[in-house]
């Protein structure tokens, strides 16, 4: 077997301290889950089946996904152990292999994001990084005041030019391959999520058909999912 | 003495086409095979037939270098041929997926496929990769490290992983210091110029950067990286061992960096073979107890850096850098403070930091 002689070590990253709160609750994770699931080239995603919940997370633990995402490199970086491929042997001048995989765990909610495909070790964090940003967006939800409730730029800015709430100066529409499409995705989630999965509620209040709204969710094959998710969770049909 | 980029960097790009032997000692280095000009042209047949026969190559290795010497095994072989076709194909798109396609499509295979190395020579590379154990970086000709893609030939260390923190370190002790961003570094033994590269680029253009090496191939590898990324004002190369090139500027130093060779002799035979068989001994081996260079590094420091200066030297594991600190602790007491011990990313003691005592 491949990886026989290899480990996972949860090294925390050197200069990056985590800030474990002895009282944050956040989930297990089955560690030979991975050792199972081979298929790692590529890009793919750690989802776990859990859900990340403000409700159910300890009341001190900071538990509101927009701040995550808004967080830069750095400071998300601090919110993580980092894991490498242990190498078995002394390492360094004495070795040739490029175990440069990285995989990331966000001590806050649990959430494990890695990266194996990448040349160099900077690069794998950098994408497991990235890949831990659309994992936040997707998994972690924030519920909505509906009363009042009025788009945040971030959703706005996501949306169709001919939705009737978006004014004007929120530019040309962001798409999925540009990263200021996650915090609105996030933030469409989240309203969806609140309504209990229902797309036609959802668009009423931003200003789209029901078609519109659907056609904007199915052209992201992560946001698709995750909004499938809520849906079955609420005992509705998966959007196709 | 001194040697100019600019002698050790005119290779003309037509150079590639010329049928030189891709390992070689000259001192024009070798251009990465990503970088060369797609001259050659193959049918997607024949590309699959050599992609095939490469996997089952792959395949026939098994753990066999892992169990004699911790090498490779399949699944990283495959890996391997995966970047060596990124490099060597110039259509990105071209994925292992039209195989299928080619069954069932057979005029598909007729089209050709732009390559920057003949189908020959694929072959070649890769029977020299798995029977002689050739590096795949010698292979391709570079290496991928931090967000730098290095040119790296036969003569010259390839840089590990482990060595990005080395870079990541001096980004931390200058963003906590701008006068030493502002200041002159030296890389010691520089092989393919990455650290010196790494640290140019942290130092914003603010600082300085002499990168030294005793092999003249390292220079040339070194100066065509500087090159390459634009850094020729920056970063000057000198050919010297150690220290030796850098009377002139004796205690004036901002920092001091370098990955020397560190292990024991007696561990030099039973490297895999990859490395032992292929890479130079003189970047590996440190003496009895891999500790010559590291010793005569630290010692020289005290006169090298200027006050408050900052080092950072990778070593074999904890047993060198625990005695390193403690060399440095009673050899030249009160000479250094903040002397640590910082982890690599598989949580082995790796390197000592530390910095010269007194105000800047």
């Amino acid at each position: 077997m491949a990886n026989a002689n290899m480990l996972w070590s949860s090294a925390k990253i050197l200069g990056f301290p985590s800030p474990i709160a002895s009282n944050v609750r956040w989930a297990r994770f089955d560690y030979t889950f991975r050792l199972r699931h081979r298929p790692f080239e590529g890009s793919f995603f750690f989802f776990n089946s859990l859900r990340f919940n403000c409700s159910s997370s300890n009341a001190n633990s900071v538990c509101n996904g927009k701040q995550y995402l808004v967080l830069s490199d750095e400071e998300l970086m601090k919110q993580c152990e980092m894991g490498t491929f242990k190498a078995s042997g002394p390492g360094g001048q004495h070795r040739n292999k490029r175990e440069s995989a990285v995989r990331l765990k966000h001590i806050p909610t649990g959430i494990i994001a890695q990266a194996v495909e990448d040349r160099s070790q900077h690069k794998n964090r950098s994408s497991a990084l990235a890949r831990l940003r659309a994992l936040l967006a997707l998994k972690v939800r924030n519920p909505v005041d509906l009363e009042d409730y009025s788009p945040p730029p971030e959703l706005l800015q996501i949306l169709p030019l001919k939705s009737t709430v978006r004014p004007p100066e929120c530019g040309p529409q962001i798409g999925p391959n540009n990263s200021k499409f996650l915090p609105g995705m996030q933030a469409l989630l989240d309203l969806i999520s609140t309504l209990d999965g229902s797309v036609s509620d959802t668009a009423k209040l931003l200003g789209l058909t029901t078609g519109a709204l659907s056609r904007l969710i199915l052209s992201d094959d992560a946001l698709r999912m995750a909004v499938n998710d809520i849906r079955m969770s609420k005992g509705l049909k998966p959007l196709k | 003495m001194r040697l100019s980029i600019a002698r050790a960097y005119l290779v003309a790009p037509h150079r590639a086409k010329s049928i030189r032997p891709i390992c070689s000692s000259s001192l024009n280095p070798q251009i990465p095979l990503f970088l060369r000009p797609p001259n050659y042209s193959v049918t997607l047949k024949d590309f699959h037939k050599w992609h095939n026969w490469a996997k089952i190559l792959n395949c026939s290795v098994g753990s066999s270098f892992v169990d004699t010497d911790n090498g490779p095994d399949s699944t990283l072989l495959h890996r391997e041929l995966k970047w060596l076709v990124q490099d060597a194909v110039e259509d990105k798109s071209l994925s292992s997926e039209l195989e299928n396609e080619i069954e069932q499509n057979p005029e598909l295979g007729l089209r050709n496929v732009r390559l920057k190395v003949g189908i020959e020579e694929l072959y070649r590379l890769w029977k020299q990769r798995i029977h002689e154990r050739r590096p795949f970086q010698y292979i391709v000709g570079c290496e991928h490290w931090r967000d730098l893609i290095l040119s790296v030939e036969e003569g010259v260390l390839i840089p590990r992983p482990e060595t990005e923190v080395l870079v990541d370190l001096v980004e931390k002790v200058v963003s906590d210091n701008e006068a030493l961003r502002e200041g002159l570094w030296v890389d010691l033994g520089t092989g393919s110029g990455a650290i010196a590269i790494g640290i140019c680029r942290i130092l914003e253009g603010r600082g300085r950067v002499i990168a030294t090496d005793l092999s003249s191939i390292a220079l040339a590898v070194a100066g065509y990286n500087v090159q390459r990324y634009g850094l020729q004002d920056l970063i000057e190369l000198r050919q010297g061992s150690w220290y030796e090139p850098l009377q002139d500027v004796q205690g004036k130093l901002s920092g001091i960096i370098s990955n020397p060779p560190y292990i024991p002799s007696d561990n030099i035979f039973g490297l895999q073979a990859e490395v032992g068989k292929h890479e130079p001994r003189v970047a590996l081996d440190g003496g009895t107890n891999g500790m010559d260079e590291l010793i005569h590094l630290c010692d020289e420091a005290t006169v090298m850096l200027k006050l408050g200066g900052f080092l950072a030297f990778e070593t074999n594991g904890e047993d060198q850098c625990k005695h390193l600190v403690n060399y440095m602790e009673n050899n030249h007491k009160g000479k250094f403070c903040n002397l640590k011990i910082v982890s690599d990313f598989a949580s082995i003691p790796r390197f000592i930091t530390g910095f010269l005592n007194g105000a800047i």
